[in-house]
């Protein structure tokens, strides 16, 4: 490689004990400063989707907000960005460029641009997967190299089956990320959360309308950053080998195990998305080998980063991750740190979800015992937000034993944030 | 016994001068005539995998079917320098070979030197294979440059060991135990032997007699031997606990109890000096009962005795890595090999390599 490459860290216990066949490990993912991707983006386009739909006028300053928040983000794009703005209710509309394509971005179309988005008005009903498909369609009119979409939305999804909607994503997966936003508590956090997981992108809330402008900011500088687009993570594995599991575990909890492609005989593609300079995502890998001789050592996985380029894939990185196996149970029964670290915070984020789920079914013994441990494991690994965030719930007896008991009035905005954010994981010190 | 052949002609390897054989380097070009050799090895040059019908090995030395480790390089190395020689190998229980020696030869004021180093890398650490490599080729380096120079030797063991530690500090990364090993070293002169030692790595003198003459040089920085010096534990019961092999003393990065252990010995007549790892005496720790093995073969053909050792070793269970380095004494060069260079040894390299 004589570009600077990203860098692929291993982190695992490679000591099996006679027999053993699961191999755990870590792998940290970092692109260098300045990604020279082989293939040049052709020009990023970015879409955003604005709710228009009747709600988002109750109170008047949401419509207000929204409007000022995709000001904001049209400013942020750079020249030479394909771009455009839809407007959804029912239906979706294109407020900008409005020609069934999109602008390319310079001082003149982004005015353009946020006079037709001072026209938005409120009114109608909600239909997402709408939106995404002619995000789609605009996005298929111009071939850009790294394309992302910014969706906000107040509701739920009323006027379209939950089928129309699963139906547009899988239209949309692979095409573009889009980083979902949710304003005020209307809203349904399951279903935001599975349009940003398959379109790898972010879901949050925006509780009050009044953060929606930094929030969209934030979130266009963060995608104008990005350099190189379609970055898969390539796993190999030996004959006879079964990956039980792909997760993202930093900065967030994602699991891409079924998004896997065949990319040969031996080897599967996850998608990661797009990558921005001196960016840093932990994975999780946990492979099935048949188990070799005390002595021996396997291979148990091959890493490697992949970007698509007109001569082929291209490998960024990679790294290894091996199987030992030894009668030294020293060996075989030490603990990876981070192994350990990972698998703690993807539980995490799953007892917090349960423990929700639990609490709105009325099942307080189920949310209680799901919670409590939310909030033990929360406290062990040292994830501080998110054990902020469990306080607003449950009231912590012990931290340390994850004693609780359930709030008997919660915020819903707070419930909201912390079942947004569960999947927000923190590092350990390597 | 006569004394090393005073201007016995050889030709610089490298130019094709003249060269005295005495000399250190070629008056010439200034080539290295007698470099240290040190068991690195290099992975992937299998032609086929062991475990399956493959034949696609990876650049880094793994079968692309089935996954598994194809035989490295250093999995078995065998270096004769003819003063000395010595085999290491893998063993049946290890996955890959965690030991590492150098060996040098040295012309000094004093007669030839046989120099030699002995490292087993601590498996619970970070990277214990090139730990043991690395601090057996920077101590090497400065032994033999204490030994050409007539430096006192004592003194130029505790410094091998001070550049032994900061090759291995260097390779301590960001994570997991710093990366650590034992260490023996030996030099002999036609006077004596200077042996300096952590860990658990051995030397012993094997002494041709007659009438009977062996034993060990080294005392063990390990929790087996503590034990023992303490009169808790009786030597068979030491090494059967599970504790016996934790090291108390290393090469490493980390901080700890860590000064090396030097000694003079004076040989009382022939002989033959071993250094070896643990893998070797698990299987026999009795200086005699080794002098039986490795006598008397290894006073005229070390490479051969040092074989019969590790053989030994594999053959009672192989549960280590397995080190044996042999050194006759004195040290005598035969005349018919005036320049013996580890260039005559296949898969050997240079210690000025990384």
């Amino acid at each position: 490689m004589g570009q600077p490459g990203f860098t692929v860290d291993v982190y695992q216990n490679e000591y099996l004990q006679e027999g053993g066949r699961e191999v755990n490990a870590v792998v940290t993912v970092t692109s260098p400063d300045t990604v020279a991707a082989a293939a040049p983006a052709a020009g990023g386009a970015e879409i955003i989707i604005v709710d228009c739909s009747g709600s988002m006028g109750s109170p008047r300053t949401k419509i207000a907000e929204a409007r000022a928040a995709t000001v904001a983000a049209v400013d942020l794009i750079r020249d030479g960005v394909a771009f455009a703005v839809i407007a959804g209710n029912e239906k979706a509309q294109e407020v900008f460029p409005g020609d069934g394509s999109v602008a390319i971005a310079d001082w003149q179309t982004r005015g353009l641009a946020k006079r037709a988005v001072a026209g938005l008005r409120s009114g109608g009903g909600t239909a997402i997967g709408k939106w995404l498909r002619l995000a789609h369609q605009l996005f298929a009119s111009y071939p850009a190299g790294i394309r992302h979409a910014i969706l906000l939305t107040d509701g739920k999804n009323q006027h379209e089956t939950p089928e129309q909607l699963d139906g547009a994503i899988s239209l949309c997966d692979g095409v573009f990320s889009c980083d979902c936003r949710g304003v005020g508590t209307d809203w349904e956090v399951g279903e935001l959360r599975r349009i940003a997981s398959a379109l790898l992108g972010t879901v949050d809330i925006v509780a009050d309308p009044a953060g929606l402008a930094a929030d969209f900011a934030a979130m266009m500088e963060t995608a104008m950053g990005k350099q190189v687009a379609d970055v898969a993570l390539r796993v190999w594995t030996p004959q006879h080998a079964t990956v039980q599991f792909v997760k993202q575990v930093a900065p967030t909890v994602g699991d891409l195990t079924d998004r896997r492609t065949q990319s040969g005989p031996q080897a599967g593609d996850y998608p990661t998305g797009a990558w921005g300079p001196d960016e840093s995502r932990d994975y999780h890998i946990c492979v099935d080998v048949t188990p070799a001789g005390v002595g021996q050592e396997m291979l148990a996985a091959r890493v490697s980063l992949v970007v698509g380029s007109p001569s082929g894939p291209e490998v960024l990185g990679q790294g290894m991750v091996k199987a030992v196996w030894t009668d030294d149970e020293a060996l075989s029964t030490r603990l990876n740190r981070q192994v350990a670290h990972y698998t703690g915070q993807a539980e995490l984020a799953e007892a917090i979800q349960e423990g929700l789920e639990a609490r709105k079914e009325g099942d307080e013994e189920t949310a209680t015992a799901k919670l409590g441990r939310a909030v033990a494991l929360a406290q062990q690994s040292g994830n501080e937000d998110t054990a902020r965030l469990l306080a607003k719930v449950v009231d912590v007896v012990d931290a340390a034993t994850g004693t609780v008991r359930l709030k008997k009035k919660v915020d819903a905005a707070d419930e909201m944030t912390l079942d947004t954010r569960s999947t927000k994981t923190v590092r350990t010190k390597k | 016994m006569g004394g090393p052949a005073a201007s016995a002609a050889g030709a610089c390897p490298s130019c094709g001068e003249p060269v005295g054989s005495q000399d250190s380097f070629c008056e010439s070009c200034g080539t290295e005539l007698a470099p240290a050799a040190v068991s690195s090895g290099e992975p992937g040059d299998a032609p086929s995998c062991p475990s399956c019908p493959s034949a696609r090995i990876s650049a880094d030395g793994y079968c692309e079917e089935c996954g598994r480790r194809a035989p490295s390089g250093r999995d078995h190395q065998e270096l004769d320098l003819g003063l000395l020689a010595g085999v290491t190998d893998r063993g049946l229980r290890h996955y890959r070979n965690e030991d590492a020696m150098a060996l040098a030869t040295a012309e000094t004021p004093a007669g030839p030197a046989a120099l030699a180093v002995v490292c087993d890398g601590v498996s619970t650490s970070d990277r214990p294979d090139e730990a043991s490599l690395a601090a057996a080729q920077a101590a090497i380096r400065v032994l033999l440059s204490a030994a050409r120079s007539g430096e006192d030797l004592a003194e130029a063991s505790s410094r091998a060991v001070q550049s032994a530690r900061e090759a291995v500090a260097s390779l301590a990364g960001s994570s997991g135990d710093g990366p650590s090993a034992t260490f023996v070293s030996a030099v002999m002169t036609s006077e004596a032997v200077t042996v300096c030692w952590l860990g658990d790595s051995r030397a012993y003198w094997l002494g041709a007699g007659p009438g009977p003459d062996a034993r060990r040089l080294t005392t063990d920085d390990s929790l087996a031997e503590e034990m023992v010096a303490a009169g808790l534990l009786a030597e068979s019961d030491a090494l059967a606990s599970p504790q016996a092999h934790v090291v108390t003393r290393w090469v490493g990065a980390d901080p700890g109890p860590s000064a090396p252990h030097v000694a003079r010995f004076e040989p009382p007549g022939p002989g033959v000096l071993l250094l070896c790892s643990d893998g070797l005496w698990n299987y026999q720790p009795e200086a005699v009962e080794l002098a039986e093995l490795a006598l008397p073969a290894a006073l005229a053909d070390p490479l051969g005795a040092a074989g019969t050792l590790v053989k030994f070793a594999l053959k009672a269970g192989g549960g280590d890595n397995i080190t044996a380095v042999l050194a006759p004494f004195p040290p005598v060069r035969p005349d018919t090999a005036a320049l013996r260079g580890p260039s005559a040894e296949a898969s050997d390299t240079h210690a000025e390599e990384n």
